[in-house]
């Protein structure tokens, strides 16, 4: 898939290209208003991660630009400002989803191609891997073809995890996935492990094999390597 | 004590103590004008007393005129010639009821025979004549007392009322909100100067209240970036497939102080939107949904505690900003949790217009001044110290009444919803 990535920060755009490109995407790169608006104009991308405030120019106007010579193109946003009048500006002008920094990169890829998915319904509503399938439109997952019943939590960490196959997730980017910001529980991402040991009993109850594998305390990765 | 009794107390024990001792000097001034008058008569009968004797030989009649009566009684010699006046009562046969009287005591010697001769005047005339003078006096004097009072009392009354419209208008003022304090109309220069004093501060305070919140917004903003790259390094970090044991828990106590750290900010950030009332919005709210919402959210985290709920929830509906409902309810319920030790209990109930949360601890009771203030944490919370803040930050916001106590072993947060609020 084709990522642009418009960020100023350059760490933090490296980072994001990084992550992408070894999950076997494709990045373009801008670092200001200017460099966004000219690979806009040119090329078709699958997801636009757009960062606000850039040093020559207005994010949202890249966006409204976007929706003004018509592209499909989806778009997060993912900026600092957290405001609710800010998301709902950038919402209502026709941006997809709203990231507020700082992420985990496994979430900003879970919630970009979460916006493809979106995007492209047709039939691409079906992730699998191995034995494994999981449809994102009704929520369901199913194991050789038959179906396990996840609660609505577990689902989403199992699809968390399927998305990022391979990469490993850190606790804290699970508790934040599951529960959001708001919840002020910062301090404890030990219970994730209850979450990851019950899914865990249940695909292989259903017979799937053990693809989560724990990384030293810090978290755990969904590979069958 | 107010200014005005103050004033007037004084003033009345002035005039009191003044007028009864004018009273008093007066009294006796008159007093003794009418003895004298009293006197000069008396001693004005004697000599007709002399005279008659002198001339007619004989004593004239005990009973005079106007009042007076003269007593003659023979003595055998005089012993005490020189005359003397003094005050009596006697009986006045022609009104037949005693009266008070001044008479002339003397002897004299008439006809060659010395005689003690006693002069009685009545002077009840003349104390009538007092007593109007008097009262002709007093009656308009207190009269007029009365008018300065009352006059007094509504002139300072109006004198004083921009002042407490001042007083008012002060304590109307609120720093956390958008309403500036409102000047007064006055002619008067003292209030002016004191009103012009008053504003000037009060925008001072509001410039370097909205400066400090700039500031705290600002900073807060420009750290989310920096976090932001922190935190994406540490995730491509994670990806390296070199990490050992020890690397991985550096890696995993990183992760904890930057979420830390974003917490904080965020926290901060969510006071300072509070403050500026930028979550206004209202719509309709029903708690019991959001409570038991939430506790499905927390469970996680109350079964890895095995904590034991009581719930008892009533219908309620209240008109609110739903986020700010919701920071109100996530922090009550992780405050609960979080200072809960394993096996404890939480009790949350919700009735017509409040709900408590209740939660055994580890800690004994807390200072309920100092509990609700920015970054005020004990030692062994994981906190960032802003959570029971910004409860409170809301509670002012939406002017819900917020209480802490500590009663039989359990932490008790009551917030009282006044009805008045809520409806729209």
């Amino acid at each position: 898939m084709k990522f642009l990535i418009v960020e100023d920060e350059e760490g933090l755009r490296k980072s994001i290209d990084q992550y992408l490109t070894a999950e076997g995407n494709i990045c373009d790169c801008a670092s200001n208003y200017e460099q966004g608006y000219q690979k806009l104009s040119i090329y078709d991308y699958d997801c636009v991660l757009l960062d606000l405030t850039l040093p020559d120019g207005e994010g949202l106007q890249l966006l409204k630009y976007l929706k003004k010579i018509n592209k499909a193109d989806g778009v997060l946003i993912i900026s600092a400002r957290n405001s609710l009048d800010q998301k709902i500006e950038g919402l209502s002008l026709g941006a997809d989803d709203y990231l507020i920094k700082p992420f985990h990169l496994s979430e900003l890829y879970a919630r970009a191609l979460a916006i493809i998915r979106r995007r492209n319904f047709n039939g691409n509503s079906l992730l699998s891997f191995n034995e494994l399938e999981i449809d994102t439109a009704s929520k369901e997952v199913k194991v050789n073809g038959q179906l396990v019943y996840l609660t609505r939590k577990e689902f989403d960490l199992l699809l968390y995890f399927l998305v990022n196959k391979n990469k490993v997730i850190s606790k804290s980017a699970a508790v934040v996935h599951i529960w959001g910001d708001e919840a002020d529980m910062a301090d404890s991402f030990d219970f994730i492990y209850t979450h990851i040991k019950n899914v865990r009993k249940k695909l292989t109850d259903s017979g799937c094999k053990d693809y989560f594998q724990s990384v030293y305390g810090v978290g755990y990765k969904f590979t069958d390597a | 004590m107010k200014l005005f009794t103050s004033y007037n107390s004084i003033l009345s024990v002035i005039t009191l103590t003044g007028l009864l001792i004018i009273g008093f000097l007066f009294y006796q001034t008159l007093g003794q004008y009418i003895n004298r008058q009293i006197e000069d008569h008396l001693y004005e009968e004697l000599l007709e007393v002399k005279d008659f004797a002198h001339v007619k030989n004989i004593l004239p009649s005990p009973e005079g005129f106007d009042d007076v009566i003269v007593e003659y009684k023979k003595i055998h010699r005089l012993t005490n010639s020189h005359r003397s006046f003094a005050d009596t009562n006697f009986y006045n046969p022609k009104k037949k009821h005693n009266e008070s009287a001044r008479y002339l005591k003397t002897q004299l010697v008439l006809n060659g025979q010395p005689y003690e001769i006693l002069i009685i005047s009545s002077k009840f005339e003349r104390q009538e004549q007092i007593k109007s003078i008097i009262l002709v006096i007093l009656l308009p004097v207190i009269a007029l007392l009365l008018i300065l009072w009352l006059v007094n009392k509504i002139l300072i009354r109006r004198m004083w009322s921009p002042f407490r419209q001042l007083l008012t208008n002060i304590k109307a003022f609120n720093i956390n909100q958008e309403k500036v304090f409102e000047p007064i109309q006055t002619n008067i220069e003292e209030f002016k100067e004191l009103n012009k004093a008053v504003l000037e501060v009060s925008l001072k305070v509001k410039s370097d209240y909205k400066e400090i919140k700039l500031f705290t917004e600002n900073a807060s903003h420009e750290m989310m970036t920096p976090l932001a790259v922190i935190n994406s390094k540490l995730d491509t970090l994670l990806q390296s497939n070199s990490l050992g044991k020890e690397e991985s828990e550096i890696l995993s106590d990183l992760y904890k102080a930057t979420s830390k750290l974003t917490k904080l900010n965020q926290s901060l950030l969510l006071l300072v939107k509070i403050d500026n009332n930028q979550l206004q919005a209202r719509e309709e709210i029903n708690l019991k949904t959001l409570i038991e919402e939430k506790l499905g959210y927390f469970q996680e985290l109350i079964q890895k505690r095995n904590l034991n709920i009581q719930s008892e929830l009533a219908e309620f509906i209240i008109y609110a900003n739903r986020s700010l409902v919701e920071i109100l309810v996530n922090n009550l319920f992780s405050n609960a949790i979080r200072h809960n030790y394993d096996g404890g209990s939480i009790r949350i109930t919700l009735t017509e217009d409040n709900l408590e949360f209740s939660n055994t601890s580890t800690q004994m009771g807390l200072d309920p001044l100092k509990i609700f203030e920015r970054f005020y944490k004990d030692n062994a919370s994981d906190g960032t110290g802003l959570g029971l803040a910004i409860l409170k930050q809301v509670c002012i916001r939406k002017n819900y009444q917020l209480s802490y106590c500590y009663q039989r072993e359990q932490h008790h947060f009551k917030i009282v919803f006044k009805h008045s609020e809520n409806k729209n």
